[in-house]
């Protein structure tokens, strides 16, 4: 306890030799700075407050000597009042400072000073005319009445100043010039969560003043993005598209906050995995080609260094769903085409796959897939194809449309009519394997040919209901299977549900076969 | 029900004296018991606010409590608020003595009063008023560097004041033993004045369903037009807005509110009438040092001769028929009407 303590105390110290720097000037770098340790200092003065509400008035002077002059600054430093909670961690350790039962004059002198402090944060304060204050409370209202009100009014006018601005072009009289609305920014970093401050946080966001470069501070976007983040402010999507846009880093976050609540230690289902993906805004934020980029790049990246782990894979997927579908919700005239977002492959390919499976007429399926195949197996396995295009980008391309793997296997049980079995199964076969060699991939599609054979004549020649060990049999799955039957088994995973949800009498044996079927499967 | 409205009463004058040098005889357990009892008030409030018996019962006797200076607790809303409103005026009060002000300074540390599972505490609430305080003075820096004041018509602090009057002017209308006219009066002479005609005319430009408040849109505009009545009512006070506001500001007020431009104009027309042509001096000059000389009548009637269609036409008219009235002169220096017509007129080439 002493440690830490003595730790407070250099702590003490450090803060008082930076409050003392920023109180002697208030030029943009100090308030930058400021701005900067915010969220420390904040900090420190909660664990001040830990430390002192234990404490006497004696031992509060005998260890921190400085700690007076220190709370005085503070109080006379706007930012660190403005900002989130740092106000009420300075006030209980005022209070903390009282002397409860005061001795002589030095005491009661001191606790004169810490009401004097008080009322001063507390207190009504002059506009630039004096009479304001006055006339207020000739009216009868008081600080607690209308402050709110006042702030709400503040904010209207800002923003309507800065609207204005951004209508006038070239009215430069109607301007706000460039370094008042970069020292709005700065001011406004502490007091992005305050209430009420939603409309100018969105006006400053979709304002764009007319010089080439960045007006607005960096330490604003990041202030805005992470309280966006925490969801401790809503703001409208075009703002916050309009915030990745302008501040690269701040998108880079937004991402990984999101990479870290899908990959996390509990298992996600698919529909809560789409409710964290669409909350977060990112992909309708995607409709814009720059930000989808950077996100692909995101889960490229993610695939390479975890291996093709199913759950990225899963929340590439579900989030390419979620980009389509808020693709087509934009106007169409403004939209993008869609190479921009896939340049590295053939537009022809992009354009195939961005359709919905489930759109497509039940006739049209079979030869779709079968255009798809071909199309990637042009790309991937024909070297003399002049495009040069390397594989894992087809791969990558391919895997963004987990419906297309889907509806291969689903055909394959499903399908009357005479299947491109061929087709479907190198599609599969590469969907699970995409770095075989034409040779492997040729024998993991004869392996699983000759499962989905056994499969059909499970389907076809019925006279006894089906049973889940026949089934196991089928698909070579089980203790004794050998291991290059494991190596197939995430494509025969799939075909055996497939099977399962489609055969009259699946469902029925569902539950035991699926029991049976080996542990850890995460398909299952 | 009684004692409820009984208990209100006597925490509305807990809370009057609480500005006065009276505390003094105060001490801890009467600070603290004085802050419970606004927590239980406040506690009413938000357990009751839904009840519309209970709530219109409590602000009928609220009204009949309002006083002349219109302090202490004046409406249902006010009830939420009473502990920070108490706990602000002894804080403000010097002669609250060492021991009252070391009770009332304990009860910012968390956990002071009695929980309240949904309500906010006390010294959150005081806490958040710190953060708006610093947000304001903030703002304030980054709004109008350099001390530049914004237009009056879009001040947001004449337009909080001028949205408080409209609050008060409501609450005013709608007590029983409450007399707008009589309240207005006594701010009128106790308020800073240009401060309170500017205020007045940025509450007659707010639309209608801005005022601060409102509860719903039963009366909207009655307070707007209770002020109009009470100007026209007093003469010292219209001539004096009329007066001493910029013109464009009292076009605006004029736009909006006919039987204001009608006494407007009537009022432009009399300060005509007192001015006389001047043949040394080659201009129109008053009678008197506070007539209101010529460059300002000018400067006025401009601002209303390119205001909107409406009140244009009327200016137009009033001049013409007052040119008429005069003499219907073509000739400049005979008439200040025709003097005032052809300088318009030229302005506009």
């Amino acid at each position: 306890m002493d440690q830490d303590f003595v730790g407070l105390a250099s702590d003490c110290q450090y803060w008082l030799q930076k409050l003392s720097a920023w109180d002697q000037s208030s030029t943009l770098e100090t308030q930058k700075d400021t701005c900067l340790y915010l969220p420390q200092f904040q900090e420190f003065l909660r664990q001040m407050y830990e430390a002192l509400k234990e404490m006497d008035s004696n031992t509060v002077m005998e260890r921190f000597p400085t700690i007076g002059q220190l709370l005085a600054k503070t109080c006379s430093n706007q930012f660190i009042l403005a900002y989130d909670e740092s106000q009420k961690f300075l006030i209980w350790c005022l209070c903390c400072l009282i002397n409860k039962e005061p001795q002589n004059s030095g005491d009661s002198k001191l606790n004169s000073w810490i009401w004097g402090l008080l009322s001063h944060i507390l207190s009504t304060f002059r506009f630039d005319i004096k009479e304001i204050g006055l006339f207020s409370q000739g009216l009868g209202y008081e600080p607690v009445d209308y402050y709110p009100a006042l702030l709400k009014n503040v904010v209207l006018s800002l923003v309507s100043k800065l609207r204005e601005s951004h209508l006038n072009g070239f009215n430069t009289q109607r301007r706000m010039a460039p370094e008042r609305v970069a020292s709005l920014s700065q001011v406004c970093v502490p007091l992005v969560t305050l209430p009420d401050f939603e409309p100018l946080v969105e006006g400053m966001l979709t304002y764009h003043g007319h010089e080439p470069q960045e007006v607005l501070c960096p330490a604003f976007f990041e202030a805005v993005n992470e309280a966006f983040l925490l969801k401790k402010i809503s703001l409208p999507t075009p703002a916050v598209v309009s915030l990745w846009l302008r501040h690269f880093p701040s998108l880079e976050k937004a991402m990984l906050h999101l990479f870290a609540k899908l990959i996390s230690r509990e298992r996600n289902s698919l529909r809560r995995i789409e409710c964290f993906i669409k909350d977060s805004l990112l992909p309708q934020a995607a409709c814009h080609p720059a930000i989808f980029r950077v996100v692909d790049e995101m889960f490229r990246c993610a695939l390479l260094e975890t291996d093709g782990a199913p759950e990225v894979l899963a929340a590439t997927q579900v989030f390419t769903h979620c980009f389509v579908e808020a693709l087509e919700k934009e106007n169409k005239q403004l939209r993008f085409a869609f190479k921009t977002y896939f340049p590295y492959t053939s537009p022809s390919l992009a354009t195939v796959l961005l359709q919905h499976p489930k759109d497509t007429p039940q006739e049209c399926r079979l030869q779709l897939l079968q255009r798809i195949s071909q199309m990637l197996r042009e790309a991937v396995e024909d070297q003399a194809c002049g495009s040069c295009v390397d594989p894992f980008e087809s791969w990558f391309l391919f895997i963004h449309f987990g419906s297309w793997a889907d509806m291969a296997a689903e055909q394959l049980l499903r399908s009357e009519t005479e299947a491109p079995v061929a087709a479907l199964l190198w599609l599969l076969a590469f969907y699970y394997r995409p770095l075989d060699s034409s040779q492997q991939r040729a024998q993991t599609m004869a392996k699983v040919e000759a499962v989905l054979s056994r499969l059909q004549l499970l389907m076809l020649s019925r006279s006894t209901p089906l049973s889940a060990k026949e089934l196991q049999a089928a698909t070579g799955e089980g203790s004794n299977a050998d291991p290059t039957q494991s190596v197939c088994g995430q494509l025969i995973r799939h075909l055996f549900l497939n099977f399962l949800l489609w055969t009259p009498g699946g469902r029925t044996i569902a539950r035991e076969a699926i029991t049976l079927a080996p542990a850890g499967s995460s398909l299952l | 029900m009684e004692p409820l409205l009984q208990q209100l009463e006597r925490f509305s004058e807990v809370l009057s004296v609480s500005g006065t040098a009276h505390v003094s005889t105060w001490g801890p357990e009467t600070v603290r018991r004085a802050l419970d009892w606004a927590r239980y008030l406040r506690h009413v409030a938000r357990r009751f606010g839904g009840h519309a018996r209970i709530r219109s019962a409590v602000e009928r006797r609220l009204r009949s409590l309002w006083g002349p200076e219109g302090r202490g607790l004046t409406s249902f809303q006010a009830l939420g608020r009473g502990d920070v409103q108490l706990f602000l005026s002894l804080l403000r009060n010097r002669a609250l003595g060492e021991a009252a002000g070391r009770a009332l300074l304990l009860q910012l540390l968390p956990g002071a009063g009695p929980r309240d599972a949904d309500a906010e505490e006390l010294q959150a609430r005081l806490a958040r008023l710190a953060r708006y305080r610093a947000a304001l003075l903030l703002l304030r820096e980054a709004g109008s560097p350099g001390g530049e004041r914004p237009a009056l018509a879009e001040d947001p602090v004449l337009l909080t004041q001028a949205q408080l009057l409209l609050g008060r002017l409501r609450e005013a209308r709608e007590a029983e033993a409450g007399d707008p006219g009589g309240w207005l009066g006594r701010v009128w002479t106790r308020a800073p004045r240009d401060h309170f005609l500017q205020v007045a005319a940025v509450a007659l430009l707010q639309p209608l369903e801005k005022e601060l408040g409102a509860s719903g849109p039963e009366t909207p505009g009655e307070e707007s037009q209770l002020l109009v009545r009470w100007l026209l009512e007093q003469s010292e006070v219209l001539a004096a807005f009329c007066r001493h506001l910029p013109a464009e500001l009292l076009t605006s007020v004029a736009g909006r509110h006919p039987a204001l431009s009608r006494a407007y104009l009537g009022l432009l027309t009399d300060w005509g009438a007192r001015l006389h042509y001047d043949l040394q001096k080659g201009t129109w000059v008053g009678a008197e040092s506070q007539d209101v000389p010529w460059e300002e009548l000018l400067l006025k009637f401009r601002s209303l001769w390119h205001a909107p269609p409406p009140l244009q036409e009327e200016v137009l008219a009033a001049l013409e028929s007052s040119r008429a009235r005069g003499g219907d002169f073509e000739v400049p220096g005979l008439s200040v009407w025709t003097d005032l017509l052809l300088a318009l007129r030229r302005g506009e080439r």
